[in-house]
């Protein structure tokens, strides 16, 4: 079992992601934006982080690039859950220091599986 | 005009209308009138097999509803990008129709997503006419948001359906759908 923050502006994708992995039986907090979030992973712990994005306040890239600033972060996994499908989107993930990248509409096997991989 | 099919989606910054025709689909009419930009989607969910927790089955939160979601967010992400603001969206909501009378009620399941989205979003809607047994064509004009309703004849119904069940059978192959991608 494991701490996960989701991070997502729409509240139905947050109940999604939340639901798949509460169901696998990890321990789930979630956050509206950026900014909401680094409050948040600022104040806990947590073993992995998925962002979204597009969001408003802070966008996910931004949000990977200022954890990975941060000590406790430095070697958490960081995955990123999006509808953006580009080479030039995910290159910067990768930059900023994103451990993966996930397109939606997303496959809750295949995100559970992508989870245990990165945490292992 | 613009004419859009079952899963794709359209946005627009000037005066050209878009138009789909619905069976038991939905279709969210989304603009900012400020902004002058506006955009249509057209999705259905599709049945859901999964195995797991009840609610996954629920219509208003089920893992079919990603599809949904990711219709809506799609439309609504590529409006926020010309500039749109989310507290200013919108949206008007049309489809939904119980179009053949020994289907499952698809279209029932889809106007339940839809309405649970609205909310858990904290969107209003502006507009809507959903549910029926009638098809619809829907034209709709972003800069006025105007939205131009034709109910169809039910003669029309078993082509519309047949369009339909092409989209869900698509839906259903791609449900593998979703590319991972992990970085060294």
């Amino acid at each position: 079992m494991a701490r996960i923050l989701a991070v997502d502006d729409s509240a139905a994708m947050r109940q999604m992601v939340g639901i798949t992995l509460t169901g696998a039986g990890h321990q789930v907090e979630q956050a509206s934006d950026g900014v909401q979030a680094l409050q948040i992973a600022e104040r806990h712990k947590f073993d992995l982080v998925i962002t979204d994005v597009n969001m408003p306040n802070m966008d996910g890239i931004t949000l990977v690039r200022e954890l990975r600033a941060r000590a406790g972060y430095r070697f958490v996994p960081l995955l990123v859950l999006t509808t953006e499908a580009t080479v030039e989107r995910k290159q910067q993930g990768k930059a900023a220091g994103a451990t993966g990248w996930l397109v939606k509409p997303f496959n809750p096997d295949r995100l559970l599986a992508t989870v245990s991989k990165v945490l292992s | 005009m613009v004419k859009i099919l079952p899963g794709e989606y359209y946005v627009s910054r000037g005066e050209e209308s878009i138009s789909t025709v619905l069976g038991s689909c939905v279709s969210a009419c989304v603009r900012d009138p400020q902004r002058g930009v506006g955009g249509m989607n057209h999705f259905m969910l599709p049945e859901d097999t999964a195995v797991g927790p009840n609610d996954w089955l629920d219509p208003a939160v089920g893992l079919a509803t990603r599809y949904g979601s990711y219709a809506m967010e799609s439309l609504i992400n590529d409006l926020l990008k010309l500039g749109a603001s989310r507290e200013r969206l919108e949206i008007k909501l049309f489809g939904g129709g119980q179009i053949l009378a020994a289907m499952t009620d698809v279209g029932g399941r889809n106007i339940r997503f839809i309405r649970n989205y609205m909310t858990l979003e904290g969107y209003r809607v502006a507009a809507e006419d959903l549910g029926g047994t009638q098809p619809r064509k829907v034209v709709y004009f972003p800069d006025t948001g105007r939205a131009r309703l034709r109910k169809l004849r039910p003669i029309e119904n078993r082509i519309i359906s047949r369009h339909e069940q092409l989209y869900l059978e698509s839906l259903g192959r791609q449900s593998a759908g979703g590319d991972v991608e992990l970085f060294e």
